[in-house]
């Protein structure tokens, strides 16, 4: 989540969920907190008992607005300009936490004269090339040379105005900014009523300062958008104004999606990092060789420690062949030459340049985005792997609605999973919180844990390879494939340890002609070394395993607060990131009402609840050492200790590709013109307009809904349509719709209705609540707001189409997020006239051809009451 | 848009649920109109039960009453005897058939529970075939089918008597059975149903047995029994409208529409009016009876049906059943 | 000592795991997968194999009005363990028994399905169970397969909540509240509970919410309920009787009415037989 490793220098929750009831107030947007993390929204709850605000930000009433103080409502896809209204409050209203903010940020900093504002530009940061990216190295500070710390020569460092006059100053840069975003522009942009939107300024301004704190809550309803990076920076910007990170109650509450998101981007499924968010060598940048990529990797700050993690990265993979002379065969990494994320591959995908598919754990032909061009792309591959407990939409795509399984080359393989309860291993939850799970029961049937599988398929590769001395075959001949099973019956079926890939993902001091899992484990990442005389797969993982009886991931100890004593938390088992913060630059609590980590004096180390986020000895008054290594460099008040300054990142300098601050662009789709700028959409965004995936496109009157996705309670995926208990509870698709929209469109309550876009179109049950409301934006323009929830395919007890057929693809330019969040619809009563794309080899999806009209023709039933 | 589109306000006097489907707000806050009580599972075996209990204690009723002198009421005496042993036997096996399962019917004889009607019915029901059997053995054995000695064992005052007040209750107690239910109409009759149930069981009872006496005793005692049914059914007539009355739209499911209809054919006029006018024409003996008889238990059985479909609809409307009768 | 639950909607957030963990722990049936257009409720109301249901009752602000007014109450409901409980008194068989934790609790093996405890319960919970879904030697069905098709009902027996008396028996809370992610649903000691809900009253009442306890103290022939609630609307809002009464109250009434026009009867028709002719 660059959006919040950009400003604070971590891709994580910032805070943990227990804590949120410390918060005297807490803003859930971009979230439907109670009805997707019911079982965590149980401190949100705590914290309302205990007197806290809540208020939640939603274009739907929800189960959340239900549980809320405040509900507000908001047009999908233009929270920038909400909050970037909030933070203009802040500022000119002179409510910002001032020595947080001139302590703890770049907000003094002075920004280059060269640098142009979308003030300046209409839209546009300066460096625009209209190949389609930003040169962006005029976002960037003003240098001046001080001299080194050690008195040998001088460092460039920014400069600064601690008064924070200069009008150069970030902060004053980031006045001018959001000097447009008012309340009325919020009123007219959001559809939000400007006197709503100041009464939530004030609540946010009168609980935070040293007193009193609020917490911000945003799951995939802030990332799921072209500008999805931006929307996470204008929280993180306006939560660091009102000087509430790092600090209890505070915060930013990244809630994560599946059980084990977080450990999949921990340890990636990304295509570009490698375990611990380590850069994928690329051919894009010089890291041909090691040295390179070590030049690139290595940052002032935390990350000069990167040859370290890389180093041992190296040392887990290849174990002995892992060596100085051959760069510890760094040239064995595969280098990215492109996009490899999934809606591109997709797309390469249909085009036939992908030949092989293992699907794990994912089923993109009911959860995708323009779904059906997930599912035909299928069909140009020569063979696919499905790993999972059900059959999946993905794995059935060969006989969907519509297709011709005799036209189909693709070889299925589909391998039955264990479940959770069926196998050993662990979970990173959203509190960035490792536990390890036991196996239960032994899996049914012939089904194995995803660890067999993938430890099996490596054992057949190098079976495969054992003789070969073909140097590419190498990588696969070198790889440490060693997890003996403690259990002897567990062994002779084959299966891993877990508990050994997990020591190794620990890491261990690497000793001569012993395996790695006979070596003594490391007790942190402290012990790691650039030298390979160490081993580790994650270095933010090390120390859960730091001795072979130690697996801190079984820890079970809780308290009421941190339960510090329960799993382990990365890094180095912290509960509360940029915990410095939560004292002021002395190392004193802000207030008693709110100590957390504080210096001790006597002890002369840093003390609290928590473990410090931050040197435990460094006392507060240390001055900033110029041109020191890493940490060093910081002083004792740099809080932030993963940024190259310590520092919050107001100024994002040159870190995203689509700008410094934050700007409100419209969705890829949208039914109105950009408001805000010339500029209608993020100009750095990545679309593929293509027959098979066509916009509706700006202010397109064909389709004059907003149409936003999302889920419930009730349902997950498969897993969820297969258990007649949850099947029961939402038993099929519905859309939901304001009560003046049925009217108009003549939808009744219970009845069919269809949703079209260009992509494609779905039927689905209506359900007109007055829990939708049309919102009013500027000019009096009347917006109708249409949702409906992703989790339905065409397998289990309940099913329905699937939403991916409605939303192209389309994505912002930092993480390759799709935009499911926001989008243009039309609807009507009745079903749909047609589904499922006959003709394989057609690129355009037949319910294209259909028009409105058209589908009068096919008699489609509009008096949608076929229910 | 018009407001009426809207579902309900918070702030409108009418709370609750919002149907949210365009329709106008409900006069009174109901779930969805969704039932609030649960409807018996009810069906022809009950019905039936209620009806033939009703005949089968009405006969008891007359047993006692009966003069067995041979110039007077013996004739009665003997059908009605026959009657009340012959549905004693039959109505247990309504009962069984209603179980799904027969040997079920023994859970029953676990408890004697005075609280639940139900357990005193199936024990009255039991207490009753003691006597009915005996005194019918008796009887049987006067007529000359079954060997002397046996009538001469029969204690005939006692079993008389017996046969009366159980019989009396069998009669009555299917009707308290119902009303002290949660269904709002059967709990508004609890006065009323109880006693046009017996009205019309002894009507039943007359019905059945003056048919019997048509076709095998006296006309003397024929007469008696017509006098003795209109006098019954009269009151029934007397307290199905009264209960009308006092049931107010509670009462609709039973009094109104198509039910209400059919009550009134079936009951009132085809069961209760019909036999009295008949029994006034001056000509048509024997067969007269019999039509009249007739008559009088089709209606017999349509109360009892109805009362029971009609409670079911009853249990079907949120707002009756919200507010129960006392 | 009374056992039963405080459930406090003030604090329902409708995930219905309540309602999931009793047809998961108790092995119910589905009751089909029919859309009902009701809010979020697919499941309508507590029966022979739903033994909690969530209700959800939405109450939408004018348009003219801010969107903040708007009102989405959600209720967890369940069989009320009644002091006087209609079910209880109306059983014949003695199948239902008030057990050690002064729990309403239906003996599946004693049941024999007469459905009278159906129509006698004031607040419509317990109904039966078609055979085709309880079936004596292994207990209730649950197999995909739902109950949609059950009209057959003879030969069924009756359910409804046992208030987990398998699960008390081993000292663990029952499976609703146990799954009760914002502890709405509170198990325990009834006069504890008595006591923490008054308070909870009040406390909300201070903060202007207008909270009522429903099923104590009020001042009717079911008496308290082991289970009772927090509401914060008329009762008919989470269809709930406004006032429900104890069907055996009415049998006194019935008896007499029987007994004085039975009397009447015979004494007419002595009257009529032993006059002349
Ligand atoms: N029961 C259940 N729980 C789940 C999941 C599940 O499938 N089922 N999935 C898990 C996963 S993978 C994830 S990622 C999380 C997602 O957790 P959430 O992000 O909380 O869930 P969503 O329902 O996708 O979206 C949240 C809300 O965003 C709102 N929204 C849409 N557009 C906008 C917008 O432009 N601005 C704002 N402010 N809000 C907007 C939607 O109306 C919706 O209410 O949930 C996890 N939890
Ligand atoms: N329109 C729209 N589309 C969306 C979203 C949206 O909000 N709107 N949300 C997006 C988001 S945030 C996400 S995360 C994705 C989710 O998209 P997916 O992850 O594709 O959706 P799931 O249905 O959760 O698929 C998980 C699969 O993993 C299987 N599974 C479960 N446990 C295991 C296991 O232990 N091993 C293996 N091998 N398989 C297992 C399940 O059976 C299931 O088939 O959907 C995205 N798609
Ligand atoms: S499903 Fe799991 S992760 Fe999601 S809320 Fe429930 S307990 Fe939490
Ligand atoms: S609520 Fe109904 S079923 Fe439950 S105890 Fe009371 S009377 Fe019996
Ligand atoms: S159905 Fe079962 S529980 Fe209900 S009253 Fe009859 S025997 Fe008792
Ligand atoms: S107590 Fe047990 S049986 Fe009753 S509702 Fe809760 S889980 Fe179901
Ligand atoms: S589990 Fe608790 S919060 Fe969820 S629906 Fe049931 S009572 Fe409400
Ligand atoms: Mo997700």
């Amino acid at each position: 989540m660059p959006g919040l490793g950009a400003s604070f220098g971590r891709g994580g929750a910032t805070t943990f969920v227990q804590d949120l009831v410390n918060a005297d107030c807490i803003l859930i947007e971009g979230s439907n907190f109670a009805e997707c993390h019911p079982v965590a929204f149980r401190f949100v709850m705590t914290a309302k008992e205990r007197g806290a605000t809540i208020i939640h930000v939603d274009p739907r009433y929800t189960r959340t607005s239900a549980a809320a103080n405040l509900y507000a409502p908001i047009r999908s896809g233009t929270d920038i300009v909400f909050l970037g209204a909030l933070i203009n409050w802040v500022l000119t209203n002179e409510r910002y936490f001032k020595e947080y903010v001139t302590a703890f940020t770049n907000a003094p900093y002075l920004v280059r004269e060269d640098f142009q504002d979308t003030e300046d530009l209409d839209g546009l940061f300066s460096g625009w090339r209209e190949a389609g990216t930003y040169d962006t190295s005029t976002w960037a500070f003003e240098m001046e040379e001080v001299p080194r710390f050690d008195g040998e020569g001088t460092v460039k460092v920014p400069m600064r105005d601690e008064t924070l006059a200069h009008p150069r100053c970030v902060i004053n840069v980031l006045r001018r900014h959001f000097s447009r975003y008012t309340p009325q522009m919020v009123e007219d942009v959001c559809g939000m009523p400007a006197a709503t939107m100041e009464q939530i300024a004030n609540l946010l301004a009168d609980n935070s300062g040293r007193e009193r704190t609020t917490a911000f809550a945003y799951a995939v309803g802030w990332t799921q958008h072209t500008v999805g990076v931006q929307y996470i920076r204008t929280a993180g910007i306006l939560q660091t104004l009102l000087g509430n990170m790092g600090r209890p109650g505070g915060g930013i509450m990244a809630l994560r999606g599946h059980a084990n998101i977080q450990g999949a981007t921990d340890i990636p499924t990304l295509y570009d990092l490698l375990p611990g968010y380590l850069p994928m060598p690329s051919t894009l940048r010089d890291e041909q060789t090691f040295a390179g990529y070590l030049k690139n990797a290595t940052k002032p700050g935390w990350w000069s420690n990167a040859p370290k993690y890389i180093t041992s990265l190296l040392k887990a993979y290849y174990g002995e062949a892992a060596t100085p002379e051959n760069d510890f065969c760094f040239e064995y990494l595969p280098q990215i030459s492109g996009d490899y994320s999934v809606l591109p591959t997709q797309i390469s995908m249909k085009d036939g340049n992908v030949k092989g598919y293992f699907v794990i754990g994912m089923n993109p032909a009911s959860s995708g985005q323009n779904a059906e061009l997930a599912r035909a792309a299928l069909e140009r591959l020569e063979w696919m792997v499905v790993v999972d407990s059900y059959e999946t939409e993905t794995a059935s795509f060969w006989r969907r609605e519509g297709a011709d399984p005799a036209k189909i080359g693709t070889e299925m393989f589909f391998l039955p999973c264990a479940t959770v309860l069926e196998k050993d291993g662990t979970m990173v939850n959203t509190n960035r919180m490792l536990q390890f799970h036991d196996k239960a029961v032994q899996p049914a049937g012939d089904a194995k844990s995803d660890l067999y599988l993938i430890y099996q398929l490596g054992m057949r590769l190098k079976t495969l390879y054992a003789n070969s001395t073909d140097p590419k075959d190498r990588p696969i001949r070198d790889l440490t494939w060693e997890y003996p099973h403690e259990d002897e019956h567990e062994r002779q079926r084959g299966e891993p340890s877990a508990v050994k890939v997990l020591q190794e993902i620990n890491g261990y001091k690497v000793e001569p002609g012993k395996r790695g899992y006979e070596c003594e484990q490391v007790a942190a990442f402290a012990d790691l070394k650039d030298d390979g005389s160490t081993a580790c797969g994650a270095w933010i993982f090390s120390g859960v395993f730091p001795d072979k009886a130690t697996n801190r991931a079984r820890n079970r100890v809780k308290d009421d607060w941190t339960s510090l004593g329960w799993g382990f938390s990365w890094p180095a088992n912290r509960r509360m990131l940029y915990n410095r913060a939560s004292a002021d630059p002395d190392g004193k609590p802000w207030s008693e009402r709110k100590k957390y980590m504080y210096w001790d004096e006597e002890a002369k180390k840093w003390a609290g609840p928590d473990i410090p986020d931050f040197p435990a000895t460094k006392d507060p008054r240390t001055p900033r050492k110029p041109g020191a290594t890493g940490i060093d460099a910081h002083a004792g008040s740099d809080p932030f200790i993963m940024q190259p300054d310590g520092r919050m990142q107001i100024f994002a300098a040159g870190t995203l590709k689509d700008g410094p601050l934050p700007a409100h662009y419209e969705p890829m789709d949208s039914i109105v013109r950009n408001h805000v700028y010339g500029q209608q959409n993020n100009p750095a965004l990545r679309e593929f307009d293509r027959d098979d995936n066509r916009y509706n496109g700006p202010e397109n009157p064909d389709f004059p809904y907003v149409l936003t996705t999302y889920r419930l309670t009730e349902h997950s995926g498969i897993m969820t349509r297969y258990v007649p208990w949850l099947a029961e509870l939402q038993p099929a698709l519905f859309v939901e719709i304001d009560p003046e929209l049925a009217v108009l469109k003549g939808i009744k309550n219970g009845g069919w209705a269809t949703i079209k876009t260009r992509v494609g179109e779905i039927e689905a049950r209506a359900l007109v609540s007055g829990r939708m409301r049309p919102l009013r934006l500027g000019k009096g323009q009347r917006v109708h707001q249409i949702g409906i929830p992703y989790n339905y395919g065409t397998l289990g007890y309940t099913s329905g189409d699937v939403v991916g057929d409605l939303i192209p693809l389309a994505m912002d330019p930092n993480v390759s997020i799709h935009e499911a969040k926001t989008l243009t619809c039309d609807i009507r009563p009745g079903r749909r006239a047609s589904y499922g794309r006959t003709d394989v080899d057609a690129a355009v999806p037949v319910s294209q051809h259909t028009t409105a009209g058209e589908s009068h023709a096919h008699g489609v039933d509009h008096g949608g009451d076929r229910g | 848009m018009s407001t009426a589109q809207l579902p309900p306000q918070p702030n409108d006097s009418d709370r609750g649920a919002s149907r949210g489907d365009g329709l106008p707000a409900h006069a009174s806050p109901t779930y969805y109109e969704q039932p609030l009580l649960k409807k018996p599972h009810w069906e022809w075996s009950v019905i039936t039960y209620l009806f033939l209990g009703g005949i089968m204690g009405g006969s008891g009723m007359l047993v006692m009453i009966a003069d067995e002198r041979p110039e007077r009421d013996a004739d009665l005496a003997r059908s009605a005897r026959y009657v009340a042993f012959a549905l004693a036997a039959a109505c247990p096996l309504v009962l069984i058939s209603h179980l799904g399962r027969p040997e079920r019917f023994l859970n029953m004889l676990r408890i004697v529970k005075f609280k639940s009607v139900m357990s005193m019915g199936v024990w009255g029901l039991i207490a009753y075939s003691g006597p009915s059997t005996l005194a019918a053995a008796a009887q049987l054995s006067r007529d000359g089918v079954l060997p002397k000695w046996i009538a001469a064992l029969e204690p005939r005052p006692l079993m008389k008597l017996l046969q009366g007040l159980i019989g009396a209750f069998m009669a009555g107690y299917t009707g308290v059975l119902i009303s002290a239910t949660a269904i709002p109409l059967w709990g508004k009759g609890k006065r009323y149903i109880p006693a046009f149930s017996v009205c019309s069981g002894f009507a039943g009872a007359c019905a059945l047995n003056a048919a019997i006496v048509a076709l095998t005793g006296s006309d003397r005692t024929r007469h008696k029994l017509e006098r003795l049914e209109l006098i019954a059914s009269t009151a029934e007539l007397v307290l199905l409208e009264s209960f009308r009355r006092h049931a107010g739209s509670t009462g609709d499911p039973m009094f109104a529409g198509e039910r209400g209809r059919r009550l009134r054919t079936y009951t009132q006029i085809g069961g209760i009016i019909g036999p009295a006018l008949l029994g006034r024409l001056p000509f048509g003996g024997r067969a007269k009876t019999l039509l009249a008889s007739a008559l009088t238990l089709a209606g017999g059985y349509i109360l009892r049906e109805t009362l029971i479909e009609s409670g079911k609809d009853s249990a079907d409307d949120p707002r009756a059943a919200s507010r129960q009768p006392e | 000592m009374a056992n039963g639950f405080f459930t406090d909607t003030t604090l329902c957030i409708g995930c219905k795991a309540c309602e999931v963990a009793c047809k998961q722990w108790n092995q119910l049936p589905a009751d089909g997968y029919e859309f009902s257009a009701t809010s979020y409720d697919n499941t309508h109301e507590l029966g022979g194999t739903t033994w909690r249901h969530v209700a959800f009752v939405e109450q939408a602000a004018p348009l003219d009005a801010p969107a903040a007014d708007t009102k989405w109450l959600m209720m967890s409901d369940v069989c009320k363990h009644c002091t006087n409980a209609g079910c209880l008194e109306a059983c014949p068989t003695g199948a239902i028994i008030r057990n050690e934790f002064e729990d309403v609790f239906i003996q599946p093996d004693i049941c024999n399905g007469c459905g009278y405890c159906v129509p006698s319960c004031p607040f419509g919970v317990v109904d039966l169970i078609a055979p085709a879904d309880y079936d004596a030697p292994r207990g209730f069905v649950s197999d995909g397969r739902t109950n949609d098709d059950a009209t057959q009902h003879h030969g069924g027996i009756a359910g409804k909540c046992t208030l987990c008396y398998d699960r008390q028996k081993l000292g663990l809370t029952p499976a609703c509240a146990k799954a009760c992610p914002t502890e709405s649903i509170q198990f325990g000691n009834v006069d504890e509970l008595h006591a923490r809900a008054k308070e909870r009253v009040e406390a909300l009442q201070a903060r202007g919410v207008q909270a009522y306890l429903y099923g104590v103290d009020d001042n009717n022939t079911v008496g308290d309920l082991n289970a009772f609630f927090l509401l914060t609307d008329a009762p008919a809002a989470y269809n709930l009787p406004e006032r429900p009464v104890l069907p055996s109250t009415r049998q006194r009434a019935g008896y007499t009415a029987a007994a004085l026009t039975a009397a009447a009867l015979a004494l007419a028709g002595w009257a009529v037989l032993r006059s002349g002719d």
